[in-house]
């Protein structure tokens, strides 16, 4: 719906931010886009318009960055906005004292714009684990033109 | 007093004292036999004795008190579980297991109608002694007196007066002498004499009621008619009022009901009231007394005046359902639709016994209002709001069809036994009542298929009733194998019988009504675009009913419908639209209805013709060179997801004929399957389908498959397990949000419970094995497979995910059956994996569940046996695990073996669990002793130490030393010796818990 807010901030070029999909297909556990955010949906019921009228859903979601609760209710044959939601994995190469991340890309350069997740005990995993030298593997996710590290992996080396 | 000590000494109600079980039981014996009747004399004499003053008085005296006090405690009295009056046999040993677990009562229904059975002792005080005539001439009196003041009937010594006369109204068994059923009948007669001005005449009470007299008295009186129908026959209970009245109570029950109808109808608030209360016991008397007739054979009729009764009660049942769908059809509809569709069903089902009671009357009445409504329909077309007459029909097509058809589930329905034996002068199928009214349905269903029409009457509602009447009624009625759908014989050679069966077979109208079902059914998938509900009730009551039945299979295959539902199934986009399960179902269905095939080879083509498109799209897709970012698009997450759920369904449908074709499927997006695993690692849901399919795959196929296309299997489920673990050891996920967190492990357990599935299915390739290859040439060895993958997945099952209930149950059964069946590949698991499993083990024994118990249980018996036979054979068996160290700090740890003895013995001896356990438990205990025989001395000693009293103690050493020497139990295990165990067990936990577990 608001395109034109946040523009092609993303490096990949041409990719759409958001799909229409029919909203009866939309179901718990996929994306969807209320209000101009992109959620993944927790709830998602239907009921009828009158006893004999058409199915609507009614969906809750959260929004995927902030973890805010939205809700909307759509015709369940009416498209509505899916957001495109990439996730890709980096190795941790630094964590800097402004609590910036540096994070090495898949054709050997640098990504360096990124915070160490607001969440102090899980940030505080990212840093023991790359104190103690283990290899970190952090997935971020972006959609719609903002970007968050969703998941930290330890996969050995260290000690 | 008296009433404390009955609920003193029975054992469910009882304050904890720290006394053994055993002395709970024999009180609880010594009473019933010996002091019950006798508190019961007391307080009927301490009643009669107040009678008198209490009627006599004109303003409530203490005596009152005093009645209402006998009363309650006679109550309760009759309330105890008798248990010792059958057969009157007295056994030697209490057999503590048994208590706790009441005896199911055959008759219980829901609204609470105990049957009292105190036995034949009780019979002079309850029945010979004018009991019965005393209680109700003591209520009617006092009734009378107290006439002009409502407040009475609700005071307490009036409440427990009724209760106990309802509850006098269900005494059966032993009480009545066999020789003399007419004492019982007089004994009913007599209470329903004294109920009968509760409820009769009705109109008047119903009256009175809603002008604000209290209902409790009527609903009381429904009560015992109930209570009285569950101890008669139909024809008993019609006879019973014969004696005071010109009518049977068949009739004054259906007039009673139709009161409480009308009641219903007039005041259509939603506030729970007097009337639904009435309604649902008086509804629960008829299916009591309905439908006891119903299964015995359908000659079992009810006499006319009865017939009569229950038609013109379902007529106004009829009506009223009507008056209340009209009034709500404009309501907003909040809850989930198939909910509706069933919640109602158990009313509805109550209803249609009633109708089927009397069907020479009911099923043209009810033909007349369906073409009722679909007239007015048209009529009203384009002009008229339809809303109203919409939902009215929608319930007539939901009575229809739980009068016309019972519910399929899981076998044959037959055409009821009423709807068979009824109509004899019926030669002609055209005249058939059930045939006129199951062909106005489906030619008003027909019209569907008219977008014109269907825009303006048929709404996705009414649509819904529509796909559930076709699908209720084709599984019964169309194309029937003679004999299979027959019923009982005695009338088969019926003539309106025979066109009732043959008018809807293939050589009839059969063909041409399936095929306009087909047509239907396409239409609602493709026209009614996002109707879940609908297109679920479609795929899975209506189309899937269809192919599980093989004749309708051929019938199919030749239907041009048919063929334009799976071209639109391969290739049309507005399929892709459909709901996942819906997609997943429909592909199901697709590939069953290839039985219908002539040849193998043609099944096969079919099925390959089927789905060539869903594979090759995975195939190309996976050979993008943009794979990558292409699949993070929506879209194509969609359509990924799609193909899966189709795939799944295909595979899930494989039987022999089609076995080749979904192999050659599954074989061809092998690498396709492990690159998505990959690439959506991040995106769970699309894994959860990726791993369903494969285990559903693997599921269908292991067992046909030949030595290197098994090798092919199980290497593709290894890379499949490498990967999915390589994602997800170690790995946490970050979300600010609670809900997301929570999602998040759910789909985590859905994996696991996925993956473990693939396992256990992969080891039934020991078990069931079809392939031509003999047994020697199976060049993969499954248990090192399965061991493998079990190293695999053991680090990602936590003691957090057992509590989910399905996953503990997957993860234990396939523990014991890999304990049991390979124990010596265990014993080669490195130690973490090694006490992982057994951590699982000691913590799924502490359930609840008695089937993960039981598994514990199996496991523990493989692991100790293996030990046992292979010390014996000279061998190290578990080596060190069971053997027990030394940590570096210079502390023991006891061998495994010792630690479950010692936990099993607590178990057995101090806890709560099931009868059904006991086998199992000594299976597993046999063998541990054996392997730990010095501790289990030990453990013994240290019980009989710890008894203080001495009668106790020797009782105790002696059924220790009875456990293992008795039956000439020997110290080897085999089946012989299990079995004396397991009775030697039995005795000793019959002989020690009842004083070792106190309460």
């Amino acid at each position: 719906m608001s395109d034109d807010e946040h523009h092609f901030e993303s490096s990949e070029s041409g990719a759409s931010k958001t799909y229409p999909q029919q909203a009866g297909n939309i179901r718990k556990g996929g994306h969807i886009v209320i209000k101009g955010r992109p959620c993944k949906v927790v709830e998602v019921s239907t009921s009828k318009t009158g006893k004999h009228g058409h199915a609507k859903c009614h969906f809750v979601a959260i929004d995927i960055f902030n973890a805010k609760k939205l809700e909307d209710i759509v015709p369940s044959s009416h498209n509505c906005d899916v957001p495109h939601v990439n996730r890709v994995d980096y190795q941790l190469i630094d964590i800097s004292e402004d609590g910036f991340v540096s994070l090495l890309t898949d054709s050997g350069g640098t990504k360096d714009d990124l915070k160490l997740p607001t969440d102090d005990a899980l940030a505080a995993q990212m840093r023991s684990g790359f104190e103690e030298g283990k290899d970190v593997v952090v997935s971020v996710m972006s959609s719609m033109g903002e970007e968050q590290i969703c998941a930290v992996k330890e996969v050995g080396g260290g000690k | 007093m008296c009433s404390s000590s009955v609920s003193e000494f029975s054992p469910s109600t009882s304050s904890a004292m720290g006394l053994p079980r055993e002395f709970h039981e024999n009180c609880r014996k010594s009473l019933e036999q010996n002091f019950l009747k006798t508190f019961y004399q007391w307080a009927k004499d301490a009643a009669l004795s107040v009678t008198n003053k209490i009627i006599e008085s004109h303003s409530s005296v203490p005596e009152v008190k005093v009645c209402n006090a006998t009363l309650r405690l006679m109550y309760q009295i009759l309330n105890w579980e008798f248990r010792y009056s059958k057969g009157g046999g007295t056994r030697a040993s209490i057999n503590v297991f048994s208590d706790g677990i009441r005896v199911d009562n055959a008759f219980a229904k829901k609204t609470e109608c105990v049957i009292v059975q105190p036995g034949a002792s009780w019979c002079d005080v309850l029945l010979s002694s004018s009991h019965v005539g005393w209680l109700i001439n003591l209520y009617s009196s006092v009734r009378q007196k107290f006439d002009l003041e409502g407040y009475w009937l609700d005071c307490p010594v009036a409440v427990s007066a009724r209760k106990l006369i309802v509850q006098l109204c269900s005494l059966a068994g032993e009480i009545f002498p066999s020789n003399n059923a007419q004492m019982r009948e007089q004994h009913l007669l007599l209470l329903l004499s004294g109920v009968l001005p509760w409820i009769d005449p009705p109109d008047v009470i119903s009256k009175e009621i809603e002008e604000g007299r209290s209902g409790s008295e009527m609903i009381d009186g429904c009560r015992a008619l109930l209570s009285i129908g569950t101890v008669t026959t139909p024809v008993v209970f019609d006879q019973l009022l014969r004696s005071l009245r010109p009518f049977g109570t068949l009739t004054l029950l259906s007039m009673l009901m139709g009161e409480v109808v009308k009641v219903l109808m007039a005041n259509s608030t939603d506030e729970e009231t007097w009337s639904y209360e009435a309604r649902d016991i008086l509804l629960d008397t008829w299916t009591t007394l309905l439908a006891s007739m119903d299964g015995s054979g359908g000659n079992a009729w009810l006499p006319p005046e009865g017939m009569h009764a229950a038609a013109s009660l379902f007529s106004l049942i009829v009506e009223s359902e009507l008056k209340v769908a009209s009034a709500s059809a404009t309501t907003e509809d909040d809850a989930d639709c198939l909910a509706s569709v069933s919640a109602m069903d158990e009313r509805l089902g109550s209803y249609a016994l009633i109708a089927r009671a009397a069907v020479d009357a009911t099923i043209p009445f009810l033909a007349k209002l369906f073409s009722d409504r679909v007239a007015r329909l048209h009529q009203g077309r384009g002009t008229v709001d339809p809303t109203e007459t919409l939902e009215e029909a929608y319930s007539l097509l939901l009575i229809i069809g739980h009068v016309l058809a019972d519910e399929g589930e899981g076998e044959t329905a037959l055409v009821p036994d009423a709807l068979q034996s009824h109509f004899v002068d019926v030669v002609e199928a055209n005249n058939h009542p059930v045939v006129v009214l199951s062909s106005s349905i489906i030619k008003f269903a027909e019209q569907c298929l008219d977008a014109e029409m269907r825009s303006s009457i048929f709404s996705p509602r009414l649509m819904e009733a529509v796909i559930w009447f076709l699908a209720r009624w084709s599984f019964t009625y169309l194309m029937l194998v003679e004999d299979c759908n027959l019923g009982s014989n005695q009338l088969q050679s019926l003539p309106s019988r025979a066109c009732l069966f043959t008018f809807f077979n293939e050589h009839n109208q059969g063909k041409f009504v399936l095929d306009i079902i087909v047509r239907i059914s396409l239409t609602s998938l493709m026209s009614y675009p996002g109707e879940k509900d609908l297109q679920e009730l479609t795929c899975f009551q209506l189309l899937h009913a269809l192919v599980r039945r093989r004749n309708i299979c051929f019938h199919l295959l030749s239907l041009d419908s048919w063929r334009n539902l799976a071209n639109a199934f391969a290739n049309d986009k507005s399929l892709f639209l459909l709901n996942s399960v819906s997609q997943r179902s429909l592909a199901q269905t697709l590939v069953l209805s290839a039985y219908g095939m002539q040849s193998s080879d043609a099944s096969n083509q079919y099925v390959k013709d089927l789905m060539a498109h869903m594979t090759s799209s995975l195939v190309d897709l996976t050979n993008n060179s943009d794979l990558k970012n292409l699949a993070q698009q929506p879209d194509i997450i969609m359509l990924v997801s799609c193909v899966l759920e189709r795939l799944r369904g295909a595979a899930s449908a494989t039987e022999p004929r089609t076995q080749r074709a979904i192999y050659e499927m599954g074989l061809s997006v092998m690498n396709p399957v492990l690159r998505l695993l990959e690439v959506y690692k991040h995106e769970s849901a699309v894994i959860y389908l990726l791993l369903k399919f494969v285990v559903d795959w693997v599921d269908g196929q292991l067992s046909y498959l030949e030595a290197h296309e098994t090798a092919v299997v199980i290497n593709f489920c290894m890379s499949l397990l490498q990967i999915y673990s390589s994602h997800n050891i170690g790995k946490i996920s970050l979300s600010l949000s609670s809900t997301l967190l929570n999602e998040a492990k759910t789909e985590k357990y859905k994996d696991l419970r996925a993956l473990l599935q693939l396992l256990s299915h992969l080891c039934s390739k020991d078990m069931v094995d079809f392939s031509s290859d003999s047994i020697e040439t199976q060049s993969t060895n499954i248990s090192q497979v399965v061991y493998f993958g079990l190293h695999i997945i053991t680090p990602l099952i936590t003691l957090e995910l057992l509590k989910y209930p399905k996953l503990c149950f997957d993860y234990f059964s396939l523990i014991s059956h890999m304990l049991e069946v390979y124990p010596e590949t265990l014993a080669q698991l490195n130690n973490d994996a090694f006490s992982h499993v057994l951590t699982t083990v000691d913590f799924g024994l502490h359930q609840q569940d008695v089937d993960i118990v039981t598994m514990c249980l199996r496991a523990l018996k493989a692991l100790a046996s293996y030990h046992y036979k292979e010390k014996n054979a000279g061998n190290s068996g578990l080596g060190s695990h069971a053997a027990g160290h030394t940590d570096p700090n210079g502390v023991f740890h006891e061998g495994i073996l010792s630690r479950f003895l010692r936990t099993l013995l607590h178990f057995l001896l101090f806890e709560d669990y099931s009868t059904d356990l006991v086998s199992t438990a000594a299976d597993a205990l046999f063998p541990l002793i054996l392997c730990e025989p010095n501790l289990y001395q030990g453990l013994g000693n240290e019980l009989i130490e710890k008894q203080a009293n001495p009668n106790f103690k020797t009782r105790l050493a002696n059924a220790l030393q009875v456990l293992t020497t008795s039956n000439q139990l020997s110290s080897s295990l085999d089946r012989l010796n299990y079995q004396r165990f397991r009775k030697n067990l039995n005795n000793f936990l019959v002989e020690v818990r009842g004083f070792l577990k106190t309460r």
